[in-house]
């Protein structure tokens, strides 16, 4: 700030003489020191000041601690001692009047409907114009700006460098004209461009209220661009997400396929919801074990606990309803006819804000090693049991990090095999409500599922990759029943305990006991469990009958085994191996003792 | 005086002849008592009274915005809306707001955090919404 000294109208050598004091006399945005004479009037002190600002003395206004001093005020009587500050305005010639007015106009946002030669509507502009954010507006004002300063770049648009331009009188005169302003505002760049894309805008700029409106709009704009910025992220997550769902995909063997089909499920998918906890543990956990499946189908299959499936994570659903709500709803009415294609997922409804939909079968997921999954259930720092490909194949990392990217990817095929098979659509409902309650959701129909879920199976089964891995394992299996019956006998009990019916399996049980098989795996919570699925496809406390009937279908090939053993007794044999989980061998035993018992 | 927090860095703006005036990045603005998006002030300090007219006033903030506290001279550490507060505060009653909030800045600064984020909040622009740029709307002589 720069100091200069006024020669003081008494002679005296600055601050020696008691009743000389220097005071700091502050405009806005200046400050200048005077010294002058205690004692000295207002008056005189004025005259001084209108000396040294060039201005006439009834402009000027001096304030001391908020009061106004008058002009025969002594300074010392008013108290202004030594050091001390008196702000002075500087009144413009034109007086103030049209300012208050035009403030007033600026609080009750009403200046477009001034009359337009007034300063008031200028004012009304420029205030308006001062708060203009949007692209349209700023462009209007730069518009307004430019008889003044020629053309300037986009970075005018800063709303503070706008409101300084349109101070100026030459601006705000422009501004009033509206002639002129239609002019600018047509001849405007992206305002012809705007026109061309929007024909319809144009008769927008042939009414002048209407512009007006825009003006006033300009003010509240800073609200409105709130509301964009909120928009613009959803926004650009979506495009984020496309870009890094293929990319997962691809990392993917196999994955470029399901590109195309998950591309447009995606999109919709995405639109609707800002969720983007992709990384579903399901999903991950279906992605992982498919490749899993696709890359060790000789694995040997080592039975999948039920952590592994996702803890019902708190997630925010992807509810998005416009994906999901053409899909029909078939699932209540599923026949285990159509087990064939199990490995598909079955059709999505939605009901309310729930979604149902159907999982695709976990074949896939019994060749990942429990514990394996285990692990990663518990170094899941998301809260859900991120399932991972087995550590075996390292595929953990890729999975991980692709399991998000992936799952969104998997929605979009997931829906679409779902909407394929019905069938599915029970058994993920069953397993959606698989960790919560055991014995509730058997009679529970399958349309009563936890949003959260839903969209985590959504996007486990949205891979293509899935339902082929899963049949792939259908296949595997089908192989083996044929190569190799005794050894399918060994697998069949970890299968049975996943819910998955081989397809060769004559016992073709109902969806009974498909509840029973899953609500097995829902006994356990998800925490680190190593037992095998046999042991948690124990039939649960619930209901015995059930279970016994369940039993018999489940271990349907055991009891053939039994049977051509000699253990004609159905009932014990069920017995036999539902106390010894499935193991033929293990039930023979028993059933030799108690025999002989 | 109208006090909203932003950011962990207070917000202030001087109310005075029932309306409210602050500093941000698109210069003075003004708006009605609590009326920008921030909503109503956390704490209100009586600075005291003024026999400036509201004419005078307006003035003074044209003057203000055209010199000292023009939109682009905003800077979240050293020229923003407390620095006008206490501008206008002075202007207005003598007295200056309290220390606590015009020394904010300098305590930030003064922590390694503090200067470890300067660049980047240095360049931090805020300007709450929802008040309307004060102009004049005649030339300045």
């Amino acid at each position: 700030m720069s100091q200069s000294r006024r020669p003081a109208g008494v002679p005296a050598d600055g601050n020696i003489s008691p009743s000389v004091i220097q005071v700091i006399v502050k405009t806005p945005g200046h400050q200048n020191s005077f010294t002058v004479a205690g004692d000295t009037s207002v008056r005189q002190f004025k005259e001084k000041l209108s000396a040294h600002f060039k201005c006439q003395m009834d402009q000027l206004v001096l304030v001391f601690m908020g009061r106004l001093l008058k002009d025969h005020d002594i300074l010392s009587q008013r108290g202004i001692k030594d050091g001390q500050t008196i702000h002075v305005v500087i009144k413009s010639k034109n007086g103030s009047r049209s300012l208050t007015h035009s403030f007033r106009n600026l609080i009750t946002n009403n200046p477009c409907h001034q009359d337009r030669s007034t300063k008031g509507n200028s004012s009304g502009v420029c205030q308006s114009a001062g708060m203009g954010q949007t692209k349209e507006e700023s462009s209007l004002l730069m518009e307004s700006d430019a008889p003044k300063v020629g053309t300037q770049g986009p970075e005018l648009d800063s709303p503070e460098h706008i409101a300084q331009m349109l101070k100026d009188l030459c601006v705000q005169r422009v501004l009033s004209n509206m002639d002129i302003m239609h002019q600018l505002i047509s001849e405007h760049p992206d305002m012809q461009e705007l026109l061309q894309q929007n024909p319809e805008i144009s008769h927008i700029l042939d009414n002048s209220e209407i512009l007006c409106h825009i003006l006033e709009l300009a003010r509240h704009l800073a609200v409105i661009q709130e509301i964009m910025q909120i928009n613009q992220p959803a926004q650009n997550l979506e495009h984020l997400q496309n870009p890094q769902l293929y990319l997962g995909l691809e990392t993917i063997p196999n994955g470029n396929n399901a590109l195309g089909q998950s591309y447009d499920f995606n999109d919709q998918m995405l639109n609707g919801k800002q969720d983007f906890l992709w990384g579903n543990s399901f999903t991950a956990l279906l992605a992982g074990q498919v490749l899993e499946q696709v890359q060790t189908p000789s694995q040997s299959l080592s039975p999948f606990s039920e952590e592994q499936w996702p803890r019902p994570p708190a997630q925010v659903i992807y509810a998005n309803s416009c994906g999901l709500s053409s899909i029909t709803p078939t699932n209540a009415t599923l026949s285990n006819a159509n087990h064939a294609s199990k490995e598909n997922p079955a059709s999505v409804t939605t009901e309310g804000q729930s979604h149902v939909c159907a999982i695709q079968q976990p074949a896939g997921i019994p060749t990942l090693p429990s514990t394996a999954v285990t692990q990663e259930l518990q170094e899941d720092d998301k809260g859900t049991a991120i399932l991972v490909g087995s550590s075996d194949q390292g595929l953990e990392g890729d999975l991980q990090q692709s399991g998000e990217q992936t799952s969104s990817q998997l929605t979009g095929g997931m829906i679409q095999l779902l909407r394929n098979y019905p069938y599915m659509a029970a058994q993920m409902l069953l397993l959606m409500n698989m960790p919560q309650q055991s014995e509730q959701w058997k009679q529970q129909s399958p349309t009563s599922l936890q949003s959260s879920q839903l969209s985590d199976l959504l996007l486990a089964l949205a891979n293509p990759k899935t339902s082929q891995a899963i049949l792939q394992i259908e296949h595997g299996l089908q192989l083996l029943a044929t190569e190799a019956p005794i050894l399918l006998s060994c697998i069949e009990p970890y299968l049975w305990g996943l819910g998955w019916l081989p397809p060769f399996s004559c016992v073709y049980p109902d969806t009974v006991p498909w509840t029973l098989n899953v609500s097995d795996m829902a006994e356990p919570e998800c925490g680190p469990q190593s037992g095998t699925v046999l042991q948690k496809s124990q039939p649960p406390s619930g209901d015995p009958s059930h279970s016994l009937q369940a039993s018999e279908v489940r271990f349907s090939k055991q009891m053939e085994h039994l049977q051509t053993l000699g253990f004609v007794n159905d009932n014990a044999n069920v017995q036999a191996l539902i106390a010894t989980d499935g193991d033929t061998n293990a039930a023979v035993h028993k059933l030799k003792k108690s025999q002989e018992s | 005086m109208a006090r909203k927090q932003l950011e962990g860095i207070w917000h202030t703006s001087i109310v005075v002849h029932k309306d409210e005036f602050f500093f941000g990045s698109g210069g003075i603005s003004s708006c009605s008592p609590g009326g920008t998006l921030l909503g109503p002030p956390d704490t209100v300090v009586d600075v005291g009274n003024t026999e400036v007219t509201e004419e005078i006033f307006l003035e003074y903030l044209s003057s203000l915005g055209e010199s000292l506290f023009r939109g682009e001279a905003y800077n979240l550490f050293e020229h923003n809306c407390n620095t006008f507060s206490n501008e206008v505060a002075q202007f207005l009653t003598g007295r200056k707001i309290p220390s606590y909030i015009t020394d904010l800045p300098s305590e930030v600064l003064s922590t390694p955090f503090g200067q470890a984020l300067r660049p980047l909040l240095d360049s931090i622009q805020i300007q709450p919404p929802g008040g309307s740029s004060v102009g004049r709307p005649n030339g300045q002589s």
